[in-house]
């Protein structure tokens, strides 16, 4: 049995043990995995099941990080129980009773409010939006040199459709007063020591009263899952997630810059459009990263996928970019000598990702490198190499090596 | 003959309550359990309650010199595999990566415990010729 399909294993008998009923939290896993793999560096993911969710793959545990496995990016939307996790601080919220839970809009505003889920859903107005959720470091372990930091794969991102109330309208009901700058956000996890920074994250408070950022308290038509930020949500759309505050509980309208790590050294990029430096180079000045890059990946096949010759295989990803929308994605089956121009599945709008595919048969058996690139509506473009140290914002070209039999 | 159709339907609606029941009750016992939308009794309207509680997926640290200054350290914030899934990296990233945790996130790491942590990082995911 290799390392996944033990995991495999793992998993069933605990869904078999948990149907009868006779396993309490902890039995079927502590101690069970073998200590060698504490040293295994393979890339066969460790999948795992969570509370709400599905089979996932396992980051890390404490605070959980969980990756959603590629092969469930084929819809337009991803269903709730594969939604990726990641949280930042090992107290995580587990629980909330919302009969108790409250959010509050503080600061530098005329009349601050304090408001239970029921009277945030009765007193503004509902609005929808479909709207990408990525990770600054989605696709990290790809950069070379390897930096720190989650090593995620391709899978820590996830599209829904939100549904809650404009920050707009939250913060109109308050009055923001005059010298405003920001807008900051805290949710309801809280870190391991005294001493530690709690997570929070601000937006200029132009973004904040733009109309498009909501806090949401539904997500694809159910409340939120626990572990991706019940009961609310800031959606942040075309924005990287670490601006999407989970388990949203208090909104604070400041006249100067929030002073955290989160903002001033954290989640910092190059100060430059794509995002680059060499590690022989770095860059003296970083700002904090905002706006999703323009990215598109393949779903199917998948690496070292074995594919028939002269017969039609359907070659699929997703693309995405920062706000303006895919306009076009490509596919080269010879190393990049040409592209052939992919079908795009539904327009969910500017902040949704765009399925792709295109129907290829091989014409000879061999090793083959597919590539994949996509152009938004501002004609920002995918590049051959990009690097940084901290291993955000990936926008290189991506590829994928398969046989042909 | 009516009549006992109505029995029998009831007899169905009291098993179904049963099955009903009993998975109510193995759902809540999961490890991997959780819970939503409970309607709430005392008021009209709905209050939703989430509670979930995490299943155990820890890992054991690779055995290495300086092991239990690492686990007494390291282990009290973040789990073990927050380093068991880093690639190798040399002895100047992982010295920078220590003094973050100290100087970032207030680790409560004495300088010489740090080096001994450098060391046991380098032992297990260091350079390919340092270990």
């Amino acid at each position: 049995m290799n390392r996944r399909e033990f995991s495999v294993f793992l998993t069933s008998w605990g869904a078999y043990a948990t149907i009868r009923g006779l396993v309490d939290a902890k039995a079927p896993f502590s101690g069970i995995l073998p200590s060698v793999w504490a040293t295994d560096t393979s890339t066969s993911p460790l999948l795992v099941r969570y509370p709400q969710k599905r089979e996932l793959i396992l980051l890390t545990d404490r605070p959980p990080q969980l990756e959603t496995p590629l092969r469930y990016f084929d819809t337009d939307l991803t269903p709730n129980d594969v939604f990726f996790v990641r949280w930042h601080l090992s107290g995580i919220p587990t629980s909330v009773d919302t009969k108790t839970f409250r959010l509050e809009v503080t600061g530098n505003v005329s009349k601050a409010l304090t408001l239970s889920l029921a009277e945030l859903k009765a007193k503004f107005t509902p609005v929808s939006v479909v709207a990408l959720c990525q990770c600054a470091g989605n696709a990290r372990s790809l950069f070379e040199p390897r930096v720190p930091g989650g090593q995620w794969g391709f899978g820590a991102m996830s599209n829904a459709r939100w549904k809650g109330v404009r920050l707009r309208d939250l913060l109109n009901a308050a009055g923001v007063k005059p010298g405003s700058i920001q807008v900051g956000f805290r949710g309801l996890d809280t870190p391991p020591l005294p001493q530690t920074p709690r997570f929070e994250k601000s937006l200029p408070l132009e973004s904040a009263l733009d109309g498009e950022v909501i806090v949401a308290y539904e997500m694809n038509g159910a409340p939120l899952p626990m572990l991706n930020g019940f009961p609310l949500r800031l959606v942040v759309p075309s924005w990287y997630g670490t601006y999407w505050v989970k388990s949203l509980s208090a909104i604070t309208v400041l006249d100067k810059p929030l002073k955290t790590f989160w903002m001033d050294t954290a989640y910092r990029i190059p100060d430059n459009s794509g995002a680059e430096e060499t590690p022989q180079s770095l860059s003296p000045k970083t700002v904090p990263i905002t706006k999703m890059s323009v990215h598109s990946i393949f779903v199917k096949p998948t690496p070292g996928e074995q594919i028939k010759a002269n017969q039609a295989y359907r070659l699929q990803g997703v693309a995405n970019d920062g706000g303006s929308g895919i306009r076009k994605v490509e596919v080269s089956t010879n190393d990049g000598n040409s592209w052939v121009e992919a079908s795009l599945g539904t327009d969910l709008g500017k902040y949704s990702w765009r399925l792709w595919s295109v129907n290829w048969a091989p014409p000879a058996t061999g090793n083959y490198r597919l590539l994949v690139r996509a152009v938004n509506h501002d004609n920002q473009q995918q590049v051959v190499s990009q690097w940084n140290r901290s291993g955000y914002q990936r926008d290189v070209i991506e590829h994928v090596d398969i046989e042909v039999i | 003959m009516r009549a006992v159709g109505h029995r029998h339907f009831v007899a169905f609606v009291v098993a179904l309550l049963g099955i009903a029941w009993g998975a109510h009750t193995a759902f809540s016992q999961q490890p991997a359990s959780g819970t939503q939308a409970k309607p709430a009794k005392t008021s009209s309207k709905p209050v939703i309650v989430q509670k979930i509680t995490l299943p155990e997926y820890s890992s054991d640290p690779a055995p290495g010199p300086n092991l239990q200054t690492y686990q007494k350290d390291c282990l009290l914030c973040h789990s073990n595999r927050y380093v068991e899934m880093q690639p190798n990296f040399s002895r100047a990233v992982w010295e920078k990566d220590v003094k973050k945790m100290v100087d970032a996130y207030g680790a409560p790491i004495s300088a010489s415990d740090q080096q001994e942590i450098v060391e046991y990082l380098v032992s297990i995911r260091g350079p390919a010729e340092s270990k």
